[in-house]
């Protein structure tokens, strides 16, 4: 169910990195939006930019990237204008976010406690204690065992899989709107995987928390996630329903990354892999980034970026698919 | 030349040091400096307009000229002259001469003995790292020049006066040099033992090759980068421990003095004005060993790229 | 816990069984009692009975053993130059030394932490880059010049009279520039306060904190620049850490992800660096002492290696020997409780 308007609006998000011989784009213009409530898969490669595109959301892409153009809409603000000090009232507390590898993300010398009081106190006025019972009980709800032993103990003496539902733990103290999880099963032990995975879902649909989940991964993309959009090259080039877009694929990119997935194809049959890799930031292609590997390139694609076009609920920006969807209407008219 | 070191030339050209080392003012600005400092040194005889330790071209007449552009300056001795008249330009490049020789000398040694005991502890592993790297422990702890003021003390004692004083320059070498070998001996057992699970040893040993062999031949070129950017800095802490001995006394004596020492028997003046005969040879000992760290910063950037300052 | 003591306690004693080797090697290779026990004119035989009588030809595994002996019972021999215990002389000296580098130590620690987090929050600032363009020259200047330096700018004063005398600006300049001194630079004054035992303290006293300035920051000039430039090299590391923006991105105020976030991290090493400092520290006392005629035990090792006065160079070895090993352990204890990933068996986690 649709409200009126998005949680979270995307505008022609536009985000460069500053070094030596001039800029380089990341993100080039891309849009979309969240409902409260809502799942939305970011999906693509590596480099792709759909870490960036996470971090951007609240600032915090590191030096020397920063955001070039274009509004980041959240409850009537532009976020990508705000201030600092605006923007760190939103931060952890209305917009979460969890990034990919827990022992990375936790400070090793400062216990869990520590790190989840400091959370709620930095924005609520509340003493320790009700603090510490705040945390404690977002522990419960992560499924962490004796979670009172855990408040004073560090970092390192938990395993892999209890660090990442404390983190899920802390994203979910100040009962946020949205949390943006970037690959957050990729770095744990593939049996744990699926099960913070559907921790975080069911917690995300309990607390109708909206979630922007960045991952290469399209069968955790088809499960969780309502909507979805896929990047390549700084661009989006495919976005709309799940089950449309993982069904029945326009672009021909996403359609070779779902043919890639080896379930997809005949038991003993050769792997299918697209041709090539994604282009650096350096060497960004003309037109449309991937028609150096796309079998359906036409000079119009070596020239100009495609616009998007809708297909079903899908918006796609492929000049094929648009000659295809104008064949259909031609044949459409010509036959009625 | 040859086609053979023509080419060579050109590789070091288009090499990544000689690019950044262009583009990096302090650092040419630091080796120009370095090298006149040598040179003037090095040629010291040919330079200094007196010999201060000809005993005959000494006036005491001449003692305590401030250096020109003070009163009573003479323009034949243009940094002044110490308390015995010596002229304080000359004794400065005589000093650096000997400074620098200290300094080079104490790293070659501590090099010498560094790789070679951090070869044997790195490579052989077992009781002899433990013994070596325990004796590296404990006179790291005590800090070199420690060490250095210890064994300088212990020398001085044996040999007395005077002997101490005539052979003081080997044993200034030698006494850095082994009080310094931990740190390069560090470095190098870290290498090696880095390298030691790299593939093309199991390859040597497979071949068939001796332990020296495979020691110096292959393991060894491989640790000597990160060695070129402590000797270099070594270079400079050897000239500060030289000058620290010497200012304690334990150093080079008056009749064969490096900066240190001028600087020691010049601080008996400081207190009666004549403040040139201690501070002149001050400036020049921190801008020697300033251009040398200098130098060391940048060949440790250009070594370790991924270690940008930001 | 029990067991990183231990370990670290055993460590300690084989460091200092190394050094009461080498400091008795010294004694006995150095070191001839009977040459200040009795004159020239004492025959052969005497020599040779009171040599007997002593105990000197004795095997040297036997002679080491009662050196040790009565080491550790307190008694190291009387000094030649003193004719007193050699203890007794080093308890006299040590408050001086002590002091001084107390003096030193808490200027380092109360600047180079502010210095070196800034120098690192904020690298490009013109402020920053001056404190570590003077670092840089710091650690190119040996100590005992810097306090040779200190002493004409602040204790002898410098006049300038580079600019016009006749104009009023140059006048100004002039005057800018120049110094009047005044601040003691020899030993450490006459009005100390009597503490306990032989410690007679400069800190209580105008006198005494007056001569204690000079020595402190000449002390403290050359380990400075060292810790600012560590605590930005180790910050700036630390600063681009996930941690640090996941700290962020919790909505934390700066203030506390740099003093605590960053910060703890930053210090654990440099808690070990400052352990190793120590034994450079004590080099440098030696040096500072001899500049300003400091009453210490660094002054007063370098007057016993003047003297031969042996005795007193293997106290002072040994002493020196064991406060290196008592500190090491010590500093390493203490980040073993400060570091939570170091569990204190002794093992890392």
């Amino acid at each position: 169910m649709k409200s009126n308007t998005p949680l979270l609006e995307v505008k022609d998000l536009d985000v460069r990195f500053a070094v030596r011989g001039g800029d380089l784009t990341a993100l080039r213009g891309i849009s979309f939006s969240l409902d409260k409530g809502e799942r939305l898969g970011l999906v693509g490669e590596s480099g792709a930019g759909k870490s960036v595109a996470a971090f951007s959301i609240l600032n915090l892409i590191a030096r020397p990237g920063y955001i070039a153009g274009g509004q980041i809409l959240f409850d009537g603000r532009d976020l990508a204008a705000m201030s600092e000090r605006e923007l760190r009232k939103i931060r952890g507390n209305r917009i979460a976010m969890i990034f990919q590898d827990p022992m990375m993300t936790l400070n090793p010398v400062l216990s869990i406690g520590t790190q989840m009081v400091e959370a709620i106190k930095a924005h609520r006025r509340i003493s320790t204690k009700a603090a510490r019972e705040i945390a404690l009980s977002k522990l419960r709800k992560v499924q962490i065992p004796s979670p009172e032993k855990r408040l004073d103990q560090y970092p390192h003496e938990l395993s892999g899989g209890m660090r990442q539902r404390v983190i899920i733990a802390i994203a979910l103290l100040l009962d946020p709107e949205i949390i943006v999880a970037d690959e957050p099963t990729t770095a744990l032990d593939v049996t744990i995987q699926a099960e913070i995975m559907a921790l975080l879902l069911d917690l995300c649909e309990q607390e109708n928390v909206a979630l922007m989940l960045i991952t290469h991964d399209l069968g955790v993309v088809s499960q969780v996630t309502q909507r979805m959009l896929v990047m390549y090259s700084g661009r989006i080039i495919e976005q709309g329903p799940t089950r449309e877009v993982i069904n029945d694929a326009q672009h021909p990119y996403t359609q070779g990354l779902i043919n890639a997935l080896p379930q997809m194809g005949e038991p003993g049959a050769r792997l299918f892999q697209i041709p090539g890799s994604m282009p650096s930031l350096k060497n960004v292609p003309s037109g449309c980034p991937f028609h150096p590997r796309c079998s359906f390139a036409t000079d119009q694609c070596r020239q100009t970026m495609p616009e998007y076009v809708r297909s079903g609920n899908v918006d796609v920006a492929c000049y094929e698919v648009s000659n295809l969807i104008e064949q259909e209407k031609n044949m459409q008219e010509a036959g009625s | 030349m040859t086609t053979a070191t023509l080419s060579r030339w050109n590789r070091f050209r288009e090499s990544f040091l000689w690019y950044s080392f262009r583009r990096d003012k302090v650092a040419i600005v630091s080796f120009l400096v370095l090298i006149l400092m040598v040179l003037a040194a090095v040629f010291a005889p040919l330079f200094a307009p007196t010999d201060p330790y000809d005993l005959a071209q000494i006036d005491i007449m001449n003692s305590e000229l401030p250096p020109v552009g003070m009163q009573g300056a003479d323009s034949a001795f243009p940094l002044g002259t110490d308390a015995q008249g010596r002229d304080m330009l000359s004794t400065i490049l005589y000093g650096t001469r000997v400074s620098l020789l200290i300094g080079f000398g104490a790293v070659v040694l501590q090099a010498a003995l560094g790789i070679l005991f951090g070869l044997l502890a790195g490579y052989l592993g077992g009781r002899v790292d433990s013994i070596l790297m325990r004796i590296a422990d404990v006179q790291l702890s005590f800090s070199t020049l420690m060490v250095a003021i210890i064994v300088g003390a212990v020398f001085k004692a044996s040999f007395g006066n005077l002997m101490f004083g005539e052979i003081a320059i080997y044993m200034l070498i030698f006494i850095i040099g082994i009080a310094e070998w931990p740190q390069i001996a560090r470095t190098v057992r870290a290498s090696v033992l880095a390298e030691k699970k790299k593939e093309y040893v199991d390859a040597a040993k497979v071949m068939g090759f001796r332990t020296n062999r495979i020691m110096f031949r292959h393991i060894l070129p491989n640790t000597l980068s990160p060695i070129f950017v402590i000797a270099t800095v070594q270079i400079a802490n050897a000239i500060i421990s030289e000058a620290a001995l010497s200012f304690l006394g334990l150093g080079m004596p008056e009749t064969q003095p490096s900066l240190g020492s001028l600087i020691k028997s010049g601080f008996d003046y400081i207190q009666s004005g004549s403040w040139w005969i201690t501070l002149i040879p001050g400036l020049v000992l921190v801008v020697l060993v300033l251009v040398i760290n200098l130098l060391g910063d940048w060949l440790r950037d250009v070594m370790n790229p991924r270690l940008y300052k930001g | 816990m029990l067991a990183f003591l231990v370990q670290r306690i055993s460590q300690a004693l084989l460091v200092m069984f190394v050094i009461s080797v080498i400091a008795f090697a010294i004694q006995d290779g150095l070191g001839d009692p009977l040459q200040e026990m009795v004159g020239m004119s004492v025959s052969q035989e005497e020599r040779e009975a009171l040599r007997e009588e002593l105990g000197l030809n004795d095997s040297i595994v036997v002679q080491y053993l009662r050196f040790a002996g009565k080491a550790i019972q307190g008694d190291l021999g009387n000094s030649y130059f003193y004719g007193k215990p050699t203890l007794e002389v080093i308890s006299e000296h040590l408050p001086a030394t002590l002091e001084l580098v107390i003096g030193a130590s808490l200027i380092i620690m109360l600047l180079s932490v502010p210095i070196g987090v800034y120098a690192a929050i904020r690298p490009q600032a013109l402020m920053a880059k001056f404190f570590m363009g003077v670092s840089t020259v710091g650690i190119s200047i040996p100590v005992f010049l810097t306090a040779i330096v200190l002493i004409q700018i602040y204790s002898i004063g410098i006049t300038v009279e580079w600019f016009p005398v006749d104009t009023g600006w140059g006048q100004w300049l002039n005057g800018a520039l120049s110094t009047e001194g005044g601040l003691p630079s020899y030993g450490r004054g006459d009005d100390l306060t009597h503490l306990f035992g032989t410690w007679y303290s400069g800190f209580f006293s105008e006198s005494g904190l007056l001569h204690l300035i000079l020595p402190c920051v000449s002390l403290a000039s050359i380990m400075l620049p060292l810790f600012i430039r560590l605590i930005r090299a180790e910050m700036m590391e630390v600063l681009q850490s996930d941690y640090i923006r996941y700290a962020r991105a919790k909505g934390l105020s700066a203030v506390r992800i740099n003093f605590l976030h960053a910060l703890k991290n930053t210090m654990l090493p440099v808690i070990t660096v400052g352990g190793v400092q120590v034994g450079v520290m004590v080099a440098y006392t030696i040096l500072t002492e001899t500049v300003f005629q400091w009453p210490g035990v660094g002054l007063m090792f370098l007057e016993a290696i003047t003297r031969s006065d042996i005795p007193l160079i293997v106290a002072y070895l040994m002493v020196v020997g064991l406060i290196f090993v008592v500190t090491n352990t010590l500093v390493d204890l203490v980040y073993g409780l400060v570091n939570p990933t170091v569990k204190l068996t002794g093992k890392k986690a």
